[in-house]
């Protein structure tokens, strides 16, 4: 059994458009204030809270031309000047004002100061240097591009043996001592 | 009222969007991971790090199964744009992390990049890779109160045991 769902959307969106159209043309029953619809009682008026225009309008509509305060459009402007007492409350208010940061530490390597979930710039720049002096070996012995090797590597500073780990690897050598930080394993 | 879903609602999306389109994050996240294969440690924006990660994982996970498996060896042509990548792939990859179950490889966040954007940055890398180690782990100080406290507690337990 085939069940059609149709979207309520569709028909809340016609039903909107049906009223608004009546809102607009004014034939919605006493909602527009003063207009009794035109098909209304003649005897029997629809009690409006003002008197409709019509009645005082014969009076004074020779006299007064439409002012020019009444057809131009008004705009917000502040009224008073805001003291330096409130400014100083709304611009010091603590949600405007920045946050120090708890989270400094110090690195326990080099002693400078680091972020307690972000690594130690000095030594993150220290790995840095020698990573790219050992890439830079690489790309020697590589010779060319696209000639990634099929086997481990292993890096060997100044004096070292390979090991009967280091069995099947390609050796890199650097041409100085190892640094403290840099454990052979 | 509102007869239409806001488009900037996105619960429960996981993937972030990158680049001009999603084949150009597609493009943009392979890029990164054959860079990762071939150098073992690189430095990106902690996002893209962050969504490479899995794809990396997943990628060696299928280099797992091995080369003669057609799935592995077609994924392994897709997501290595380099193509001696792949030998490397099954057979340096693949046996170094044959006794691990997951979690390939560490990511770290590093101080925010030099230039005007101050963006995010990570450093990504698979574990066992030859280059100098990131972060040492440290061990804890033998000076310590709680470390002293216990040293006094183990010589008593072995007098103890002594007498």
């Amino acid at each position: 059994v085939l069940v059609l769902v149709r979207s309520p959307l569709p028909r809340l969106r016609a039903l909107l458009q049906r009223h608004c159209g009546r809102l607009e043309r004014g034939l919605w029953p006493g909602v527009l204030g003063g207009q009794s619809p035109p098909w209304g009682p003649a005897l029997a008026v629809q009690g409006p809270a003002l008197l409709p225009q019509w009645i005082n309008d014969a009076g004074e509509s020779s006299a007064k031309a439409p002012s020019l305060l009444e057809s131009i459009l008004w705009m917000a402007a502040p009224k008073k000047r805001r003291t330096i007492e409130v400014n100083r409350c709304r611009r010091r208010n603590p949600d405007k004002l920045i946050e120090i940061k708890r989270n400094i530490d110090v690195c326990p390597e080099c002693g400078n100061l680091k972020q307690k979930h972000v690594l130690c710039g000095y030594c993150y720049a220290k790995v840095k240097a020698e990573t790219r002096l050992i890439r830079m070996e690489i790309r020697k012995k590589e010779g060319g591009p696209f000639n990634a090797p099929t086997v481990e590597t292993v890096v060997l500073y100044e004096g070292e043996k390979p090991t009967e780990k280091d069995e099947g690897k390609r050796i890199i050598e650097r041409a100085r001592k190892r640094p403290s930080w840099f454990v052979q394993n | 009222m509102r007869l239409s879903l806001a488009a900037a609602i996105s619960h429960g999306r996981v993937y972030r969007r990158f680049g001009l389109s999603p084949r150009s994050r597609l493009d943009l996240l392979r890029n990164l991971v054959t860079a990762l294969v071939r150098h073992e440690r690189i430095e990106t924006p902690w996002a893209r790090a962050d969504e490479m990660r899995g794809y990396a994982e997943r990628l060696i996970d299928y280099a797992k199964r091995g080369d003669t498996d057609e799935r592995a060896m077609r994924m392994a042509d897709f997501w290595l744009t380099e193509k001696d990548l792949i030998h490397k792939l099954f057979k340096v990859l693949a046996p170094r992390f044959q006794p691990h179950p997951g979690s390939y490889t560490r990511l770290l966040q590093i101080p925010n990049r030099d230039g005007l954007d101050r963006a995010k940055m990570a450093v990504i890398e698979l574990k066992g890779n030859p280059l100098p180690p990131l972060v040492r782990p440290r061990r804890d100080s033998d000076k310590t109160l709680l470390n002293q406290l216990l040293k006094g507690y183990r010589q008593d337990a072995q007098r103890a045991a002594a007498h």
